[in-house]
C-alpha cells in the first residue's frame, strides 16, 4: 500500500513536470512577441528574452503608422459576425444530417464533404468574380459569406449529433415540441462544450483569415488585423518592436476569447457531475 | 391502448415520418446551398480552367485537353512538392494526434490542479499571429540559435546544425512547427468531447482495478471514436494543403526541398508567370488525394 | 423584424455600390506600401501639389506590395478592374511579367510623360516592347559600405575598396578575415540578390535579348558563381538563413560590410550608436569580363498607372517626380533616392551625413545610378531566379556547376514551353 502512494507520488509528479514543460515550449512564442513589443529592433535580432523599456513607444509608433482602431473594429465585427451564423447555420446543417439521416441525406453529406478538398488557392479567383458580380467588394458581408459554413463544422456537429440520446428526442416529440424547438431548446444547450469548442476554433479562423480578407478588402477602411499586422512587415527596414506590438494586440483577443470559452467546458462537466 | 384506433395513426405515422424528414431537409438547406454557391461553383470553375492555358485573362482549351495534367508528371518540383507534403503527412499527423489525446485525457483529470491553466498554455499556439510563430521559430533555429545551443550544452550533438538550409533538418522544423502549432487545436475538440462521457464510469472503471492506460484504450478512444475520425481527417486534409508553415518558415527552401503542393500552386499563380490552367489541374490533383484517403479513413473509421 | 433585416441588407448592398462606384472626377488613389518610404513619398507629392491644385482629391492607401500583385491578379483573371487605384507601385522586377500577363490593366504612357534624365538602367524596367510603362521611382543602386573600425584594424582604408574587382576584394577579405576574424559580407542563403547584383553590373542578365533563358552560355553568370561560392568557402561571405537575420549581422556588426542595393543604408543608418563608423563606396567589378562595371542594381520600383482611369490627371500629379524640390524634401524623412538626374541637384542631396562622418553619400549614389547597366527581365524573371537559386544551392554544395546550370536552364525552358 505505501509503496504504491509512493509511486503515485512519483507518476504524479512526472505528470506536472510534463505538463510544465508542454505548456513552456507551447507558450514560449507567444511570451517572446509579448516581451519584445517592449524591446527595439536591434534588442530583438539579438535574441534578448527580457523585456525593456520600448513598449510606449512602439505603440506610439504603431498607432501613428497604422489605423489599428478601424482595424479592430473591422476584425472584430466581422468574426463575431462569423461566429454566430456559423455555429447557427452549422450546427442546425449537422443535427439535420445526424438526427433525420437517410440515404440521400448521407449521400448529399458525402458531396458536401468534397467541398474543403480543393485548396483555397484554386478558387480564389473564381471567388473573386462572384463578389464582384455582386457588388460586395469592401463589404463585412464578402469577408464571412464564402466560410460561413463549412464542411467541417457540419461534420463535428454531425459527429457530436450521435451522442445525442434519441428517447430525449422522443420524449421531447410527445410533449408537443416541434422539430426546430427540440433542436433550439434540447440539442443547444446540452451541447454546450461542443458548442465552445467550435466558437473557439471559428473565432480563431475567422480572426486570423488573411488570404482571403486582403483580396476582397480593399480600401484602408476595410483592413483587418493580420492585414494590419503583414503591412508592418512590407518596408524596406523593418520595425520589429513596432512589428512584434502589432503581434500582441492581434493575438490578445483569441486568448482572451480562449480563456472566456473555456469556462463553458468546465461549466459542462460540473453540470455532468452534479 | 395500442391496437385501439389503428387506421388514422397509422397515417398519422407516416405524416409524422414525412415531416421530419421535410424538417431535416429544412435544417441542412442554408448552408448546403452557401457551400454550393460559393465552394463548388467556384470549384466548376475552376475545373474547366485546368484544361486551359495562356495569359491569364484570355485562358484557351489546351489541346490536347489532359496537357496540364501531363505536364505535372514531367515537372520535377511538382513531384518533390507531392513528396514533401507526403513526407510529412505521414510523421506529423499521428504524432500529433496521439499527443494531442494524451494531453487532453491528462487534463481532463478532475483531480489535476491547474488544469485551467495549463490548457490555456497548449491551447495557446493555435492563437499565436503567424508573423510571431514563424520568426521564433526562425529564431530559435537558426546556426547560433538557441537550439543549438541547447542540444550542444546537452552533448545530443557535438557540432551545429544548419537547421533550415539542410533538406532533411528543414524538414524537421517544419514538422517540429505543425507539432507545435496544432496540436492544442485538436486537443480542443478531444477535451470539448470527453465532457461528454460521464464521469462515473470512470470511476466505476476504476472501482475494477483498471489503470489510467487501460481506462484510455477501454473508454476514452472508443467513445471518442468519431471525434478521432473527424480529426484526423482534418489533419490529413490540412496537410496535404499545407500552405502558412511552408511559406512563412522555410520559404519552399532549400532549393525546393521543403515546399509543399498549395505553395507550389500559390507561386504558380503568383509569383511566377502566372499559368491558371496548370494551377487549376495541380488543385485537383490535391482534392483526389484528399478524397480518396478520407474514403479511407472513413471506410476504416466510420462503422455505424 | 424580417423587413427591418431587409431594409438593412438593402441599404448595405446600396452602400457597397455606391461605394464602388465612387470614381468622382479630380480623384487620384494611389496604392503602395511602406509608411516610412513609399507612403511619405507620396505624402509629400500630394501636399506639394495640392497646394496649387487644391481641389484634387488625393488617396494614398496603404497596400503591401505581394498584395497589390494579388489584387491585381485576382481582379484582372475576374475581368473586372474597376476597385485598381488610379496609380500602383510596383517591383521593378515584376513590371514586365505583369504588362505582358496583364496587358488591359496597364496604361501606356509613352509620349505622355518627360522620361528625360531618368536613369537608363532604372527606366529599362518599366518599358515593355519600346513602350512606357512606369515613371521610375527610387534607386536601388548598388553601395559597398563598410565599417571603418574593422578595416583600419586589418590596416585598410574605403579607398582600398574602391574602384576595385572581386579578385582584388577576395585578397582584402582573406586578410580582414584572418586579422579580425570578421567576414567581409553576409547574405540569405538561397536567396540570390548578391549573384544578380553581381551579374547586373556585368551587364549581363539571366536573358538574352530575345527573351530566351542564358545560363548554360553565360559566361558572366559562370563566373559570378564561382566567385561567390569561393568567397562562401574562404569565409568572407557568410550565408544566413533569413532577412532577420541578415539584419541582425548588419545592426550587431558580426560582419564588415555589405553590398546592396542603396536602400539598406536605413538599416544600417538606423542603428544611431554606429554613427561614424561606417564609409560608402562603389562595389567591385568583375575581372575578366568586358564591360564589366562597379555599378549595378537591386530591387527599388516604380509607378504604373491603371487603364481607363483619368490618365491625364495622374500624370500631371506625377510631375512631382521631375521636381528637385520634391526630392530633395523627401531625402531626410525616408533616404528615398530618386533615379532622375536632377534629383541631386537638390540641397540635402549636396550636404554632408553626419552618419557617414560628413560625407554626401546621397549625391554619391545618384551619380552610380547613371553608371548602372540595364538589365533583361522579361516574364519569366521570377522562374529563372528559382531555378538559378536551386543551382546555386546545389553548386555551393558540391554540385558540378555546367550540369546545375543545364538543370537551371532546362527548369526555365519548361516553364516556358508551356
Amino acid at each position: 500500500m505505501r509503496e504504491g502512494a509512493i509511486s503515485k507520488h512519483v507518476s504524479r509528479f512526472f505528470m506536472y513536470a510534463f505538463l510544465v514543460i508542454v505548456s513552456f515550449i507551447s507558450v514560449f512564442p507567444l511570451y517572446w512577441a509579448f516581451i519584445s513589443s517592449c524591446n527595439n529592433t536591434q534588442q530583438i535580432l539579438g535574441g534578448r528574452m527580457i523585456p525593456s523599456t520600448h513598449l510606449m513607444e512602439n505603440l506610439r509608433n504603431l498607432f501613428a503608422q497604422q489605423d489599428v482602431l478601424t482595424a479592430l473594429k473591422n476584425s472584430f465585427a466581422t468574426t463575431l459576425l462569423q461566429v454566430v451564423l456559423s455555429l447557427a447555420i452549422s450546427s442546425i446543417a449537422g443535427y439535420g444530417f445526424e438526427i433525420y439521416h437517410d440515404k440521400w441525406k448521407d449521400r448529399v453529406m458525402s458531396v458536401l464533404m468534397l467541398a474543403m478538398m480543393v485548396p483555397f488557392v484554386a478558387v480564389l479567383v473564381p471567388l473573386f468574380q462572384l463578389f464582384s458580380k455582386m457588388g460586395l467588394l469592401n463589404t463585412w458581408v464578402a469577408f464571412f459569406l464564402p466560410s460561413l459554413a463549412t464542411p467541417f463544422l457540419i461534420m463535428y456537429f454531425r459527429n457530436s449529433a450521435r451522442t445525442f440520446p434519441k428517447d430525449t428526442i422522443e420524449a421531447a416529440r410527445i410533449d408537443g415540441l416541434n422539430e426546430f424547438q427540440i433542436f433550439v431548446r434540447m440539442f443547444v444547450p446540452m451541447m454546450k462544450p461542443t458548442y465552445a469548442a467550435a466558437a473557439t476554433i471559428t473565432f480563431m479562423n475567422a480572426w486570423n483569415s488573411y488570404l482571403w480578407p486582403k483580396v476582397i478588402m480593399q480600401t484602408s477602411n476595410a483592413t483587418t488585423m493580420p492585414m494590419l499586422v503583414s503591412n508592418l512587415m512590407g518596408g524596406y527596414v523593418i520595425d520589429y518592436g513596432v512589428v512584434m506590438a502589432g503581434v500582441t494586440i492581434c493575438s490578445l483577443p483569441t486568448v482572451i476569447i480562449f480563456f472566456c470559452l473555456q469556462k463553458s467546458f468546465t461549466n459542462a462537466v460540473a453540470g455532468a457531475v452534479k | 391502448m395500442t391496437n385501439a384506433t389503428p387506421a388514422p395513426r397509422k397515417k398519422r405515422f407516416w405524416s409524422m415520418e414525412r415531416k421530419q424528414s421535410a424538417a431535416g431537409w429544412a435544417f441542412l438547406l442554408p448552408a448546403t446551398l452557401l457551400i454550393v454557391l460559393f465552394s463548388f461553383w467556384p470549384m466548376f470553375q475552376a475545373f474547366l480552367t485546368s484544361f486551359k492555358r495562356g495569359l491569364p485573362t484570355a485562358l484557351q482549351y489546351s489541346d490536347p485537353l489532359y496537357r496540364n495534367y501531363a505536364y505535372m508528371l514531367k515537372d520535377k518540383v511538382f513531384i518533390q512538392s507531392v513528396k514533401n507534403t507526403f513526407t510529412y503527412l505521414i510523421i506529423q499527423v499521428p504524432i500529433m494526434l496521439v499527443l494531442a489525446i494524451i494531453f487532453a485525457t491528462l487534463l481532463n483529470n478532475r483531480d489535476l490542479k491547474f488544469r485551467g491553466l495549463f490548457r490555456t498554455c497548449i491551447f495557446l499556439p493555435c492563437a499565436t499571429g503567424l508573423v510571431a510563430y514563424s520568426m521564433i521559430f526562425r529564431t530559435l533555429f537558426t546556426y547560433d540559435g538557441m537550439v543549438n545551443a541547447l542540444l550542444m550544452k546537452m552533448g545530443v550533438i557535438s557540432e551545429a546544425i544548419n537547421w533550415l538550409n539542410d533538406p532533411f533538418y528543414a524538414k524537421v522544423v517544419i514538422i517540429l512547427g505543425l507539432i507545435w502549432r496544432w496540436t492544442g487545436y485538436n486537443m480542443v475538440f478531444y477535451l470539448s468531447a470527453m465532457q461528454g462521457i460521464e464521469y462515473s464510469i470512470y470511476e466505476a472503471a476504476r472501482i475494477d482495478g483498471a489503470n489510467q492506460v487501460q481506462q484510455l484504450f477501454k473508454i476514452t478512444i472508443p467513445l471518442l471514436k468519431p471525434i478521432i475520425l473527424v480529426t484526423a481527417i482534418m489533419s490529413t486534409n490540412g496537410t496535404l494543403q499545407l500552405f502558412d508553415e511552408s511559406v512563412n518558415l522555410t520559404r519552399g527552401g532549400p532549393a525546393n526541398m521543403t515546399i509543399t503542393m498549395s505553395h507550389y500552386i500559390y507561386n504558380t499563380m503568383f509569383t511566377k508567370n502566372p499559368n491558371f490552367g496548370y494551377a487549376a489541374a495541380m488543385s485537383f490533383v490535391i482534392l483526389v488525394m484528399v478524397a480518396v484517403l478520407a474514403a479511407i479513413q472513413m471506410k476504416v473509421g466510420d462503422k455505424r | 423584424m424580417k423587413k427591418i433585416v431587409s431594409l438593412i441588407l438593402a441599404l448595405a448592398l446600396v452602400m457597397a455600390c455606391s461605394l464602388a462606384l465612387a470614381a468622382e472626377d479630380g480623384k487620384i488613389t494611389i496604392w503602395t506600401w511602406d509608411p516610412n518610404f513609399n507612403i511619405k513619398a507620396m505624402q509629400v507629392a500630394k501636399e506639394m501639389y495640392q497646394k496649387d491644385h487644391p481641389d484634387v482629391e488625393i488617396v494614398i492607401e496603404e497596400v503591401l506590395s505581394e498584395d497589390v500583385e494579388t489584387r491585381v491578379i485576382t481582379a484582372a483573371s475576374a475581368g473586372d478592374i474597376s476597385n485598381l487605384p488610379d496609380i500602383m507601385l510596383c517591383q521593378d522586377n515584376s513590371i514586365q511579367k505583369f504588362v505582358l500577363n496583364y496587358p488591359e490593366v496597364y496604361a501606356e504612357i509613352t509620349g505622355k510623360y518627360d522620361f528625360t534624365d531618368f536613369a537608363e538602367g532604372k527606366l529599362a524596367y518599366s518599358v515593355v516592347d519600346g513602350k512606357n510603362y512606369g515613371i521610375p521611382f527610387d534607386a536601388g543602386t548598388v553601395v559597398g559600405t563598410y565599417r571603418t573600425d574593422y578595416l583600419a584594424e586589418a590596416g585598410y582604408t574605403i579607398d582600398d575598396l574602391t574602384d576595385i574587382d572581386w579578385d582584388r576584394f577576395i585578397e582584402i577579405g582573406k586578410d580582414v578575415k584572418a586579422k579580425t576574424g570578421r567576414p567581409m559580407l553576409s547574405g540569405q542563403a538561397g536567396a540570390i540578390d548578391t549573384v544578380l547584383i553581381m551579374m547586373q553590373s556585368c551587364g549581363a542578365s539571366m536573358f538574352n535579348e530575345d527573351g530566351s533563358v542564358n545560363f548554360v552560355n553565360n559566361e558572366a553568370c559562370k563566373k559570378v558563381l564561382e566567385y561567390y561560392k569561393t568567397m562562401v568557402q574562404e569565409g568572407i561571405f557568410i550565408e544566413v538563413n533569413t532577412w532577420d537575420e541578415y539584419c541582425g549581422t548588419l545592426s550587431n556588426a558580426s560582419v564588415v560590410g555589405t553590398v546592396n542595393g542603396c536602400w539598406i543604408l536605413g538599416t544600417i543608418m538606423g542603428v544611431q550608436d554606429q554613427a561614424g563608423k561606417w564609409a560608402l563606396t562603389n562595389m567591385p567589378s568583375m575581372p575578366g569580363i568586358e564591360g564589366a562595371t562597379n555599378y549595378s542594381n537591386n530591387g527599388g520600383s516604380s509607378w504604373v498607372f491603371t487603364n481607363g482611369t483619368d490618365l491625364d490627371l495622374a500624370l500631371d500629379f506625377m510631375g512631382m517626380y521631375r521636381n528637385v524640390d520634391f526630392y530633395n524634401e523627401i531625402l531626410p524623412s525616408t533616404s528615398a533616392i530618386g533615379t532622375w538626374a536632377h534629383a541631386k541637384e537638390g540641397s540635402n542631396y549636396q550636404a554632408g551625413n553626419d552618419f557617414y562622418n560628413g560625407d554626401a553619400i546621397f549625391a554619391k549614389i545618384v551619380e552610380y545610378t547613371s553608371h548602372v547597366p540595364s538589365n533583361t527581365t522579361g516574364a519569366y524573371y521570377y522562374d529563372a531566379r528559382e531555378a538559378l537559386g536551386t543551382a546555386l544551392t546545389n553548386y555551393i554544395n558540391g554540385g558540378d556547376l555546367a550540369s546545375e546550370l543545364q538543370t537551371a536552364e532546362d527548369t526555365v525552358n519548361f516553364a516556358m514551353g508551356f
